[in-house]
């Protein structure tokens, strides 16, 4: 349900014009869907879909002391990114415990110093911005700011989204690639494209002055509707982050959970000077976890929800973190951690208990989908 | 997402948007196309089984949607006779034509009127959720 205590973005007119259901996630308005959630998931994945993810968090953090502070935070090595570079990575607390999962990109250096911008999960906005503060050191030379009030951020995901950024303007050969991004303008207006998102797809985030949203959603709309690309909602943004099995923060990952944990040790780097948790999270390199992060398939219609109990020969081994119908892959699906004990080869059975009754699943490796385009 | 759907005669609702359409010994049960439609797209059902007794109050199944999973509750006391296997491959009938191929259970039992009373009529219903 809409809320008048929640804030609008940019493109709120346009949700209410397509007939969205509207919910309030985060403090925002967002449309959850514009059509069947099933439909839209199988739009992105064969066709394009356009997302308004404008209630995710922004800060910028420039000077000279940028590169040093945010290695500092992240587990990432953020000295290897260059100019128009993308990284996923982990804010994590002394424990190793996920504050937040973001993309840190790589701006141009603005007078010739680090110009970096953070995109991080609505939800968590606010905190994260105060955990930044609280342990910057050099205030002097490093400058952060939530510039989330000021930008909107559109998705542009699908086999179709390469295609249609070009007809809008873009032309292929200055595409960025996978994990890059370009700052570029669309119809004149300054704007950030990056080759980000979460779908699973091939597709683009472009983050852009607020006034200029509606004027770019107008125009990748028009030039995607022969492609047959459509608005997508966030329960289908839900849907197909879940069967790429990207982790959702407050679901799959949280505070008491680390990266290693969540089968994020890629995104860790111990080859860099000291950063928050890494401690803990190179003796969890080290010697291991004790609970592991398994995807599984179920055997059964039955739909597994967040904190179902996870089974093996009778025993209880874990719980689901995220669960649903994988609308693409025809069959439901969850995600969740199991105890180290436990045997999580793919194709090992556990069984799921919904509603007080066992069902037969069986471990599958993640990701549950796999674009062949990408 | 939902047709104008043909609303059978002699339909009751509960507050809790199930419906029952009373016939002597047996009643059809369902939830109102406006639990439908805010459930949404409805992908699975799972309803108890034939001969089961449930008192009245009691859940008799569930019904899930993409994001949630909700479950169904008896406006009145019976047995199970029938359950519509339609769903199993086709739950979205549920949202396309609640009060007819998207009925849910058919129970017998006593039906007398008190066993009736605290339900509303369609027009009470309707009244009930605009507010």
């Amino acid at each position: 349900m809409e809320t008048e205590n929640c804030k609008k973005t940019a493109l709120y007119e346009k949700h209410l014009k397509r007939k969205a259901k509207m919910v309030c996630f985060a403090g925002w308005n967002m449309p959850l869907q514009y059509d069947k959630i099933t439909t839209e998931h199988i739009t992105v994945r064969e066709k394009a879909g356009i997302f308004d993810v404008s209630h995710m968090g922004e800060f910028t953090i420039k000077g000279k002391s940028a590169l040093d502070f945010l290695q500092k935070l992240v587990p990432q090595d953020i000295s290897k990114m260059k100019e128009g570079k993308a990284v996923y990575t982990q804010l994590c607390n002394p424990s190793g415990g996920i504050i937040d999962d973001l993309i840190i990109y790589r701006l141009q250096d603005e007078n010739n110093t680090y110009n970096f911008l953070l995109i991080v999960n609505a939800a968590n906005t606010a905190k994260d911005f105060d955990w930044i503060i609280a342990n910057q050191d050099d205030t002097r030379n490093a400058t952060v700011n939530d510039v989330t009030d000021k930008y909107s951020l559109i998705a542009l995901q699908g086999p179709e989204a390469a295609t249609i950024l070009n007809s809008a303007g873009i032309e292929f050969g200055n595409h960025p690639k996978k994990f890059y991004l370009i700052e570029t303008t669309l119809r004149d207006f300054k704007c950030i494209i990056a080759r980000t998102g979460y779908t699973g797809e091939d597709g683009f985030e472009i983050l852009i002055k607020n006034q200029y949203a509606p004027q770019i959603w107008d125009l990748l709309t028009e030039k995607g509707e022969p492609c047959g690309l459509t608005p997508i909602g966030l329960a289908a943004r839900d849907t197909l982050r879940l069967e790429a099995a990207l982790p959702l923060h407050g679901n799959d990952i949280d505070e008491d959970t680390t990266p290693i944990e969540a089968g994020l040790e890629w995104s860790v780097k111990l080859d860099k000077p000291h950063y928050i948790g890494k401690e803990v999270l190179q003796k969890q390199i080290n010697e291991g976890t004790d609970k592991i992060f398994i995807g599984f398939k179920m055997l059964t219609p039955n739909i597994p929800r967040k904190g179902c109990e996870l089974f093996q020969e009778g025993r209880i081994i874990g719980n689901t973190t995220s669960g649903s119908i994988a609308p693409y892959l025809n069959c439901s699906i969850g995600m969740g951690y199991i105890d180290k004990s436990a045997s999580i080869k793919p194709g090992d059975r556990i069984e799921v208990l919904i509603r007080n009754k066992k069902y037969p699943a069986e471990i599958v490796k993640r990701p549950f989908y796999k674009s062949e385009k990408r | 997402m939902s047709q104008n759907q043909e609303i059978p005669e002699n339909i009751l609702c509960t507050k809790t948007h199930e419906y029952v359409i009373v016939e002597g010994n047996t009643a059809t049960i369902g939830i109102t196309q406006y639990a439908a439609e805010q459930l949404g797209e409805i992908v699975y059902v799972e309803l108890s089984d034939i001969d089961t007794k449930i008192p009245k109050g009691d859940s008799f199944g569930t019904v899930e949607s993409v994001k949630a999973a909700s479950e169904v509750y008896m406006p009145i006391s019976g047995k199970i006779i029938e359950v519509n296997e339609r769903l199993t491959s086709e739950p979205e009938l549920i949202n396309e034509d609640s009060y007819n191929l998207g009925w849910l259970i058919k129970v017998e039992g006593e039906f007398p009127p008190e066993a009736l009373e605290e339900m509303m009529s369609m027009d009470d219903y309707l009244a009930f959720i605009e507010d």
